[in-house]
């Protein structure tokens, strides 16, 4: 069975007044969405909103994909980050590509110098801070949906438990392309949806498994 | 030949030079190539004589006259076989006699000519058509004319035979075998360097008798000394060195003088050496030229090998060499210049002379000679000292202080053989000046500069800037021999400045406690004087490890002989009682304790009677300085517990973890069995089953948890407490002990509860700690014990790890953070597992991690799209199949082969239909890839270290059938690795030089011990892999180039056992027969492949013989020159003479590979003209 909660985007925009959390997240989307394109051309020059990190106070907004109402981001010791792993440079959440330490004078104590990557932008940032500080890590989920419709560039998303959302653009990247050359060839195939911190884009392709 | 069209050829080459010689502004890349295209076919072009005669002679641009001397060069080698000797005779007389006639030649044409000059006596000398005696007497002549510019000259030709003779590195330029340079150097070593070496003696003798040397003089003067120099650093050729040993011999840098017997009359002559040091006094102000000088004469004091008719010539060569070294110091302030040429001569012949040599001189000398050694080294240390103190880029008096230093660590390793004791008075200046230097004022001159102020800056220092333990273990380990060889003074000394500054950091931390208390900011502490006492104390700790113990890397390690000497020594003055109580109370200051000067200073403790241990210690010195340490650290402990962590060190908390693991493994538990006399005092306070050995443990075990809760934000730190932590339990003695302490089982559930503060150190700390945890599982316990406590550390990580991935609704849960970090958390303690691997506790650890390997598969499919995670599971299977599979029999085996190609099918499957954008995408699939190899190679391994039973693989492996139940072997998983691994590689991720490595190494290993699996290989996949080999053969590096080469013999052999033709292999080996045939015989190729390739190329001809006479008659038909042609047939006849027909045999392949180095020899340059 498949449950579809289908809105427009603009008109959810306009009705403004939905207490679910999708809602809330989509308009966060749509807002974002605008602003998201000047930024991937200019390589980021735009001032973000601050972040607002949703906390336990949001959970009474029903969440309707399932997720509890865990918080955007967690804090963790800077000693107990890891190469490769996620973390949040100058509001964004970054994935840790550089991480070495350093110290200031032979008896001083250790820093820890950060190169990440923002997983959204592909933008660098750089950051050092004392081991023992605790930095922020973004909570990031990836999930897989079926592509079951394009609509005026908006992914209609089959999840694993029949719930479709529309809320989402085919993004301008290679991926996006390869989203709509493999839609319009009349393939069956999942779209990645990497998620961190309130925004959300198609990352990936993969086609169906054969069962 | 006339010059026909030489002056377009002249306008044509000077065009280019102008381009070439052009600011890069000036012309484009493209001029710039074409310029240099003409001057490359220019080189090539056939019997360029003439033209370059003409050139020589007319043209005004220096470029293109080097280019012209370069032609002449290239094609007289080229072309030697085809030229008559007397045109050879007359173009080198040309040279020479023009380069004598245009004394205002630019230096670099000029060094050009003279250097086509000695190629083709070089050249000649090997078919014995030139004479060098004529070139000596020419030599000669121009030397004795007086006139200066004549006499540079002659240095000119000397310096240009000399490196045209001297090194075989020039082998490529004229293309013959390392045996012809070889046997060109041993004649020209017996004869015309000597030779050289006279006429240089004399000159050199003429100019040190002047009284005013003007500029233009000394400067001849200092190109001879150069000469002498290079001269005495001949690295003389001994008789029947086999090929491959020369390449090796030919590599070493440092060469010492081992002239043969002939230079006897020219060396062993004193006024040789005479002459030397007086050139040195004359010249020692002139930096440059000291450094030659004192160069020669340090080549003078490695000389040893047969020159020496017997140990009386070498007694008085040496004695006259120290006399003349002595007064040559004693006279004068050293330069800084000087310093470094002093210390090589000092080096040199204490490592060079047997010591039977040098305590043969007359004691007198040798005393003197060891006294000044003793100031050189105090006052060198002390220059270093300084020069770090203004932070000087060239750091002169370091170099020296380290090379005197290591002298010392030669002389007192043999100290048996000198007399009793002489030794000990040196060492101990030495020692006392290392001391002084590194401790801060007043006791101390550390940062000190030269008007006594000292400096105090702090610099940014990152991870990757070695600590002073590894940056000067070289310095610390002479100076921890020389503290062993003056025990009785430096123990005491060490114990003392240590007690003496923890005391003052106990009370300066108190003080600033009590500010603190007032003020509340840390800010305005100041961290001059904790900073001092820290550093002094971090230099105290690496000296008193370094005299107490070595570090011997996979031996047992024992206590040095003279510390135990010492210690029984002491034994018997030692008041027990007080010593029991100063080593029991480390938070204690010692002098507080009544009779403490009575106690042995090498232990003490005081916690020890709060462990009820009773007083039946004895208390050595060099325990006394372990209590010192142990205050140390109970100092620092107390310091955390007062919240002034803040305050503490980080480097002096390493430098005690690291102290106290070295201790450990040397004196915690001594085997009495070891040692010739045992130290009573150290083997009832440390020994087995003795009180005090549990109180240690317990003791450091306390500080291993307190620290790893206070500095889990320290790396390094926490690095050195989970290897002490590992060094406790690695020996099962030890870890017997460890088990018994409560305080580690409170470790094991801490850490299996995963709760704070060990889950916040850094994931690498986490694996050794886990590592830590199972190889204390190993110890001795009842087996009850030994059940609680398997179930305190490993069954709570299998029971969460069961329960989390068995719910129900684990694919959706699987992306939250929690469920994310306690996976991660598995994963890496797997990883830390799989480390703790040994060889008794292989079967037990294999099957729980089997179990988890199995589910780390599915965990594949759950965590498809997370990269991450992805990566950490195949490390998994990286450390199991590294750490484990050299033990596993062939069930095991092959479970883990069945577990290892799983994961590999669904690593294909998943990454297969998947298509990325994220930025990190390429990243991660380069560390995917280079895990993958990794575990493949891990895999292949087994092929050559195998510990498991070896009958039971033999067995197996010699049954064409695989054995029964038998369903994966090691190749079908490399295979399949590999299958998923090649269509992945692309020609950029190759640029990787990691990754071109290990996949290099894969592939060849792969042909190497399946070929026979090749031919199966899917099609696809076998093209790519012949690609790859073709690919990594042409246009990647030399050993890239030659492992490939390397994997066609064995793919060849493969071929010709099937005997089938037309195969995809057949066919692939066909086209590498003239891929190979091209690179030995038409391309510049370098000498070190041709054995690689003639064995390639051997199997290749064996399997293609009809294809090889094709390109052999193809080759010899596109010669138009009847003489080449004659010449070309020949060598190839000859080529294969010894082995037709040619088959697979061993020995007709050995006579083949003969043959085909002097073909190349032959023929290799003839065919590379255009």
């Amino acid at each position: 069975m498949t449950v579809v909660t289908r809105r427009d985007p603009v008109t959810a925009a306009s009705e403004g007044t939905s207490s679910t959390r999708l809602l809330k997240l989509r308009l966060c989307r749509f807002h974002v969405e605008k602003e998201k394109e000047p930024f991937g051309v200019t390589g980021g020059k735009r001032v973000r909103p601050p972040q607002t990190h949703r906390t336990m106070a949001d959970s009474d907004l029903d969440f309707q994909t399932g997720e509890s109402g865990a918080s955007a981001t967690f804090p963790m010791q800077c000693s107990a980050l890891r190469k490769n792993g996620h973390v949040v440079l100058k509001g964004r959440p970054c994935k840790i590509v550089e991480m070495s330490t350093s110290k200031t004078g032979k008896h001083g104590h250790a820093k820890v110098n950060m190169v990440g990557i923002d997983i959204f932008t592909n933008k660098k940032y750089e950051d050092m801070c004392p081991s023992t500080h605790n930095m922020d890590v973004p909570a990031i989920k990836r999930l897989d949906y079926q592509l079951v419709n394009i609509n005026e560039s908006y992914m209609s998303l089959m999840g694993d438990n029949g719930e479709v959302r529309e809320d989402l653009r085919v993004p301008e990247s290679d991926i996006g392309k390869e989203i709509e050359a493999k839609f319009e060839a009349g393939e069956d195939f999942l779209v990645t949806v990497l998620c961190a911190m309130g925004e959300e884009c198609a990352v990936a392709t993969k086609v169906l498994p054969i069962k | 030949m006339a010059a026909v069209g030489a002056p377009e050829v002249i306008t044509q080459l000077e065009g280019a030079a102008k381009v070439l010689m052009a600011p890069p502004s000036m012309v484009s890349t493209e001029q710039r190539q074409h310029a240099e295209h003409v001057f490359l076919s220019f080189r090539k072009s056939k019997s360029p004589f003439a033209i370059c005669k003409h050139i020589l002679e007319t043209s005004k641009v220096d470029y293109v006259l080097f280019q012209a001397a370069t032609a002449v060069m290239e094609a007289v080698v080229r072309e030697w076989i085809l030229l008559e000797k007397t045109s050879i005779e007359s173009l080198r007389t040309f040279l020479l006699t023009y380069v004598l006639q245009r004394p205002n030649l630019q230096k670099y044409v000029r060094e050009q000519i003279l250097l086509a000059v000695a190629v083709i006596v070089k050249r000649g000398s090997l078919d014995k058509s030139i004479n060098c005696k004529s070139i000596f007497l020419e030599v000669g002549q121009l030397i004795s004319s007086g006139n200066p510019t004549v006499q540079t000259l002659a240095c000119s030709i000397l310096t240009a035979l000399l490196s045209e003779f001297s090194s075989s590195s020039k082998t490529s330029s004229i293309g013959l075998s390392m045996e012809f340079h070889g046997s060109c150097k041993r004649l020209f070593q017996e004869e015309s360097l000597r030779e050289i070496f006279m006429l240089t003696m004399e000159v050199l003798q003429e100019f040190s008798r002047r009284e005013n040397l003007s500029a233009q003089m000394s400067c001849v003067f200092q190109r001879y000394l150069t000469l002498a120099n290079q001269v005495l650093s001949w690295n003389f050729l001994p008789p029947n060195l086999g090929r491959h040993y020369i390449a090796m011999f030919e590599a070493t840098q440092n060469v010492t003088l081992k002239p043969s017997e002939s230079w006897r009359e020219a060396l062993l002559d004193t006024r040789v050496m005479d002459l030397f040091f007086t050139v040195h006094r004359k010249i020692r102000e002139d930096s440059d030229m000291a450094q030659d000088s004192l160069q020669c004469l340090a080549q003078l004091a490695s000389m040893h090998g047969p020159i020496f008719p017997d140990e009386s010539a070498q007694v008085s060569y040496l004695a006259h060499l120290v006399e003349g070294l002595l007064s040559m110091i004693n006279g004068i302030e050293i330069e800084d210049s000087e310093a470094v040429g002093i210390s090589n001569i000092i080096s040199n012949l204490i490592t060079m002379f047997p010591r039977s040599i040098l305590t043969a001189l007359p004691s007198d000398l040798f005393t003197s000679f060891i006294n000044c050694l003793t100031l050189l080294t105090c006052s060198f240390g002390r220059s270093a000292a300084l020069e770090e103190v203004l932070d000087k880029d060239d750091m002169v008096y370091m170099e020296a202080y380290d090379k005197l230093l290591e002298s010392w660590l030669t002389l007192v390793q043999d100290e048996e053989h000198f007399p009793r004791g002489c030794f000990v008075q040196p060492a101990i200046q030495v020692f006392n000046s290392y001391i002084q230097c590194h401790l801060a004022a007043p006791d101390g001159t550390r940062n000190l500069s030269v008007n006594g102020i000292s400096s105090h800056e702090e610099e940014e220092i990152n991870e990757l800037q070695e600590d002073d333990r590894e940056l000067f273990s070289d310095q610390l380990s002479s100076i921890g021999m020389l503290g062993r060889v003056a025990a009785a003074h430096c123990i005491p000394l060490l114990t003392s400045l240590l007690e003496d500054r923890v005391t003052r950091l106990h009370g300066q931390l108190q003080r600033t406690q009590q500010h603190l208390m007032a003020a509340s900011d840390l800010g305005t502490v100041d961290r001059k004087v904790l900073d001092d006492l820290y550093e002094d104390i971090h230099w105290l700790i690496l000296v008193s490890g370094y005299v107490l113990a070595d570090d011997p890397q996979g031996e047992t390690p024992v206590i040095p002989t003279e510390v135990m000497e010492f210690s029984i020594k002491h034994s018997t003055e030692v008041d027990i009682n007080t010593t029991l109580q100063i080593l029991g109370s480390p938070g204690e200051k010692a002098s507080s304790i009544p009779g403490c000067n009575r106690t042995d200073s090498v232990i003490r403790f005081s916690k020890a009677l709060a462990f009820g241990i009773q007083s039946f210690y004895k208390l050595r010195k060099c325990v006394r300085l372990l209590s010192a340490v142990l205050r140390t650290s109970e100092v620092e402990s107390r310091a955390t517990r007062a919240s002034l962590t803040e305050l503490l060190s980080p480097q002096m908390g390493k430098d005690i973890m690291w102290f106290l693991r070295r201790w450990a493994k040397t004196y915690l538990l001594v085997d009495e069995k070891l040692y010739e006399q045992i130290s009573i005092p150290l083997s009832t306070a440390f020994g087995a089953d003795t009180e005090g050995a549990q109180w240690i443990v317990g003791y450091l075990l306390e500080k291993v948890i307190n620290n790893l809760s206070v500095w889990s934000s320290e790396p390094e730190l926490a690095n050195d407490t989970v290897e002490l932590l590992v060094t406790l339990v690695e020996k099962r003695e030890r870890a017997n002990i460890v088990v018994q302490c409560e305080s580690w089982w409170n470790l094991a559930k801490q850490f299996a509860s995963r709760s704070p503060p060990l889950h916040l150190l850094s994931s690498s700390v986490q694996r050794t700690l886990m590592k830590a945890l199972v190889l204390g599982g190993f110890a001795h316990m009842d087996s009850d014990t030994k059940q609680q406590y398997w179930a305190e550390v490993l069954h709570p990580l299998q029971q969460r790890f069961l329960n989390l991935i068995n719910q129900e609704n684990f694919a959706q849960i699987s992306q939250e953070e929690s469920v994310k970090q306690e996976i991660v958390a598995t994963l890496e303690a797997l990883c830390g597992i799989a480390e703790a691997t040994q060889i008794d506790n292989v079967a037990s650890l294999f099957s729980f991690l089997m179990d988890f390997l199995s589910s780390c598969i599915g965990l594949m499919e759950v965590y498809s799209n997370t990269p991450e995670t992805i990566n950490l599971i195949i490390e998994v299977f990286v450390e199991v199949a590294h750490k484990q599979i050299c033990y596993l029999g062939e069930t095991k085996s092959m479970k883990l082969y069945e577990a290892c190609l799983t994961l590999l099918q669904v690593y294909s499957k998943n990454n297969q239909s998947r298509k990325r954008s994220d930025v990190t995408a390429e990243e991660d699939q380069y560390q995917d890839l280079l895990l993958i190899m990794e575990l493949l190679t891990n895999l292949l391994s087994k092929e050559f270290i195998d510990f498991s039973d070896t009958d039971e693989v033999f067995r197996n492996q010699d049954q064409g059938t695989p054995a029964s139940g038998r369903t994966v072997s090691a190749a079908d998983v490399v295979l399949y690795g590999v299958n998923i691994v090649l269509p992945l590689m692309s020609q950029d991720l190759l640029k990787f030089p990691s990754l071109c490595n290990q996949y290099y190494k894969l592939i060849t290993f792969i042909c190497e011990i399946f070929p026979e699996k090749i031919p199966q290989l899917p099609e696809e996949l076998f093209k790519s892999l012949m690609f790859s080999l073709e690919l990594g053969m042409t246009s990647m590096s030399s050993e890239i180039s030659q492992l490939c080469l390397e994997a066609l013999s064995p793919l060849a052999e493969q071929c010709a056992k099937n005997q089938e033709k037309d195969t995809p292999l057949f066919i692939a080996t066909r086209h590498f027969l003239k891929l190979v045939f091209d690179m030995l015989v038409l391309q510049k190729h370098n000498t070190e492949m041709t054995v690689a390739a003639g064995e390639a190329l051997y199997t290749l001809v064996c399997l293609h013989q009809a294809e090889y006479s094709e390109l052999v008659e193809t080759l010899l038909s596109s010669q138009r020159d009847a003489v080449i042609y004659q010449r070309l047939a020949d060598a190839f006849n000859q080529l294969t003479a010894g082995s037709t027909p040619p088959t697979m045999d061993r020995k007709q392949k050995v006579a083949f590979l003969k043959s085909l180095e002097e073909f190349v020899a032959n023929v290799g340059g003839l065919l590379c003209v255009k």
